[in-house]
């Protein structure tokens, strides 16, 4: 047992040593990992968008469509920042991207709402930015809803009806809404926590692909398991322990980003987090040195790890929900250990769920640590015959 | 002074066949190489594929969600119903305790909860307000906006149809309790993506970005290819004929230009016509913007590629700002909630007004005017990164002539050394 501690020790401080002879290594395990880390904190960290800027097309120039408009610039969601004259124009500075939706007040819309012909108040959102839009149609619904409400209430109480009466009749079935369990209401939050796993895991795949790839490429393989005593196992585990270590370190630092700047509440046990962000860490260098036993010829398997890294922010089914892909990318999204860690964030860590609940999740994190002995034995004969070289041609004189 | 003019002309004729040479050098290298050949042919005409195929549905339909109706009148029946008829929402499970909806939700059975109070009838019959509440799943944003949107329009539309029920019962006629409750109509339109599609909003514009992306890649990647095969580890060959700072870029480039402009006739034409994504960009305005866009693209991976001195560098430092520059582009974070310090990082990358750009033209439709900014933008880009690129190509010219001279110092002992 012992000889193997001296062995795997041997082989993490020869790696150690490789880490640092290059700037590469710096860049690819600590710069850019923390930068992008901070660089997704920073962008969003200010919550919902507020203030979104739209215009008001006022066609009527009455108090009360005055009214409308100040009414419309006062909400948290959006700011009127220009009242063009004409529809056409707002429709340019909405192709211009300078607004992201325009209200149109109609002509006469105030005598036509005292003689009861009911006019009609349009507004306009850019969907082809579907967050902004989405915003601006939900705020603008909600306060010209509210505007309507307020209309309908001054003729009530010109009737003589009492307060409570009349919000009871303007709206008879009112809406409460409340988030289930996830404690935050802070969208953009939700997205960060999210983005930085994935950020992280492209990282640990590149890197790990590479530092095994290279050994290969530049015929020190054999080197590297002669220091190893011949064992591949050991090989393996000396070399990426110290990755294990780094990118443990960054994970615990965007958790820490996570709970203790963006405040996200915490709702479980910090054992539990220990545990997914080295299980996280753990699977995706199982995953990466898969990679190199299916294709050890470096060029390909980088590719492979490119892939399928780019391919996790589909497949968590963040952006779209995985139930409602077709049915091949649901069992697809399996293979991605940051949809399981996202399932494991929501429900326990989020939520609080019982452990029992995201276990399952758990269950598949480990079964990601066994693909590595499915390819041992073939990653060990390119180790060691190394017939996976690609020939380099000197091709200056051509 | 014939002779002056026969040499400028010799010169002149040299650098176009040099350049010629150079161009014809780097098409045929770039197709010789699989992994090069993948990056620029693959993955353009595999990825459009691919995400036009998992966000296929496009919109989030029939969302499971538990109904726990405590009231059980008819009253809440006929509210039920109306929510099942909306699309957004299925109303698969109808509990009888707020328990039993809850541990539903937690084996992710359902993804929200709609709860009728015990006294929604009497409520509405004594004329007080009846408040249902809703439960919502923030996980994702798409769901969160079917329940609230769906379960708050039917709430709405709901107490509508009561109040000029009741104003209809005091005396009015229907005519005059529609107009009292609603003194005026709203309507909504959306400009661009009216079904508030996900793949017509996310595709068109992962288009650009991995236009740019798989670019800056295949020329890192040539980069560090060249590297590892000059025998000297120099960017740039020992070969006199191609050791010109304008005919080393404009050569390359042009074979660069040459692949993406076929590629773009596939990725802007018949993906957007296959899967029906927004097309509304007429020939003029899609090339004003793409022109500029794959020459500032080019000589930006040009510029990029000194630093990458193997093979394998760009997959290992570039590849992973693929997520930043999405978020950065405004398609995802409106621009207007940006800090002044992400707007300036934003504005050096061509993607970000290409991305912008194409939105505008292609689902707002937008015209060349209307688009100035962005096409500004990349223009200048265009002419930035075109001199940094010639700027890094002259150094690494410089430094192979320097090494090529003492390399013969060293081997020539007929010259002494410096």
């Amino acid at each position: 047992m012992n000889t193997y501690i001296k062995a795997i020790a041997g082989v993490s401080g020869r790696e150690i040593n490789r880490m640092t002879s290059r700037p590469l290594y710096f860049l690819a395990v600590v710069l850019l990992p923390l930068l992008s880390l901070l660089f997704f904190v920073s962008l969003m960290k200010e919550g919902v968008p507020v203030k979104l800027p739209i215009a008001v097309v006022d066609y009527d120039h009455t108090a009360l469509s005055a009214k409308f408009r100040r009414t419309m610039d006062a909400t948290p969601g959006s700011s009127v920042v220009m009242t063009p004259a004409t529809e056409h124009e707002a429709l340019s500075e909405l192709r211009k991207g300078n607004i992201y939706g325009y209200v149109v007040l109609p002509h006469n819309l105030q005598a036509d709402i005292m003689n009861g012909s009911q006019p009609v108040v349009r507004f306009y959102y850019q969907n082809g930015l579907l967050i902004a839009g989405g915003l601006i149609q939900n705020d603008l619904t909600v306060t010209l809803h509210t505007l309507s409400a307020g209309v309908n209430k001054q003729k009530r109480e010109a009737m003589g009806q009492d307060e409570v009466t009349v919000y009871a009749a303007i709206q008879p079935v009112k809406p409460d809404a409340h988030l289930l369990f996830n404690p935050e209401t802070n969208y953009p939050v939700y997205v960060t926590s999210i983005m930085l796993p994935i950020m992280l895991q492209i990282f640990i795949l590149m890197i790990t692909v590479y530092s095994i790839g290279i050994e290969i490429k530049e015929r020190t393989s054999r080197e590297w398991l002669r220091i190893s005593g011949k064992s591949v196992t050991v090989a393996l585990t000396g070399k990426l322990l110290p990755y294990t270590a780094i990118f443990f370190i960054l994970t615990m630092f965007s958790n820490l980003l996570l709970f203790r700047v963006l405040m996200i509440p915490l709702n479980t046990g910090i054992i539990y987090l220990v545990l997914l962000s080295l299980l996280y860490v753990l699977s995706y260098q199982a995953i990466a040195v898969f990679f190199v036993g299916l294709l050890p010829m470096m060029r390909h398997s980088l590719n492979l790890a490119a892939f399928y890294g780019i391919l996790a922010l589909t497949l968590c089914g963040f952006s779209f929900p995985i139930e409602h892909m077709p049915e091949v990318f649901r069992l697809w999204a399996e293979a991605f250990p940051v949809r399981h860690y996202m399932h494991i964030f929501q429900s326990q860590i989020l939520a609080g769920f019982d452990f029992a609940y995201a276990a399952p999740s758990y269950l598949k994190f480990l079964l990601f640590l066994l693909l590595p002995f499915a390819i041992i034995f073939r990653l060990k004969s390119a180790l060691i015959y190394q017939n996976f070289i690609e020939k380099i041609q000197i091709t200056d004189a051509a | 002074m014939k002779s002056l003019l026969v040499k400028t002309f010799e010169r002149f004729r040299s650098a176009i066949s040099n350049t010629a040479l150079i161009f014809q050098r780097e098409l045929l290298l770039l197709l010789s190489d699989l992994g090069v050949t993948i990056l620029l042919l693959i993955v353009p005409v595999v990825y459009p594929f691919l995400y036009s195929l998992i966000y296929y549905p496009e919109v989030v339909r029939d969302l499971p969600v538990a109904v726990v109706d405590l009231s059980q009148s008819a009253d809440s029946r006929a509210f039920i119903r109306k929510l099942n008829a909306t699309p957004d929402l299925d109303i698969r499970y109808e509990c009888i305790s707020m328990e039993d909806a809850v541990e539903k939700f937690r084996k992710r059975e359902n993804r929200g909860i709609i709860l009728i109070p015990e006294t929604y009838s009497s409520d509405l019959a004594l004329g007080r307000q009846a408040v249902v509440s809703l439960y919502a799943d923030m996980e994702f944003f798409l769901y969160y906006k079917a329940m609230v949107m769906g379960a708050g329009l039917v709430s709405i539309e709901e107490g509508n149809d009561i109040q000029v029920k009741r104003l209809m019962n005091s005396g009015l006629s229907e005519r005059q309790a529609v107009v009292f409750s609603n003194p005026f109509v709203i309507s909504g339109n959306a400009i661009a993506n009216p079904a508030g599609g996900f793949a017509s909003y996310g595709i068109p514009a992962a288009l650009m970005l991995i236009i740019q992306q798989t670019l800056v890649l295949a020329i890192g990647i040539m980069a560090g290819t060249a590297r590892e095969r000059h025998k000297l580890g120099t960017l740039i060959p020992c070969d006199l004929r191609r050791m010109g700072t304008l005919r080393m870029v404009l050569g390359k480039s042009a074979a660069y230009f040459l692949i993406y402009a076929v590629m773009c006739i596939y990725m802007l034409g018949a993906i957007p016509a296959w899967f029906g994504y927004p097309d509304k960009a007429g020939f003029s305005q899609m090339v004003s913007l793409m022109v500029p866009y794959l020459l500032s693209a080019i000589f930006f991976g040009l510029s990029l590629s000194v630093f990458f001195k193997n093979r394998e560098t760009p997959m290992l430092l570039y590849l992973f700002l693929s997520f930043p520059l999405l978020f950065l582009s405004g398609i995802i974070w409106p621009l207007s909630n940006m800090s002044p310090v992400w707007q300036a990082v934003r504005s050096i990358f061509p993607s970000s007004h290409a991305m912008l750009g194409y939105i505008k033209m292609n689902s707002l439709g937008a015209g060349i005017s209307e688009t100035n900014h962005e096409i500004a933008m990349l223009w200048r880009l265009t002419a930035f990164y075109f001199v940094m690129a010639c700027l890094v190509y002259k150094t690494q010219i410089t430094k192979v002539k320097k090494l090529v001279l003492n390399a013969g110092h060293k081997h020539n002992p007929t010259i002494p050394a410096l």
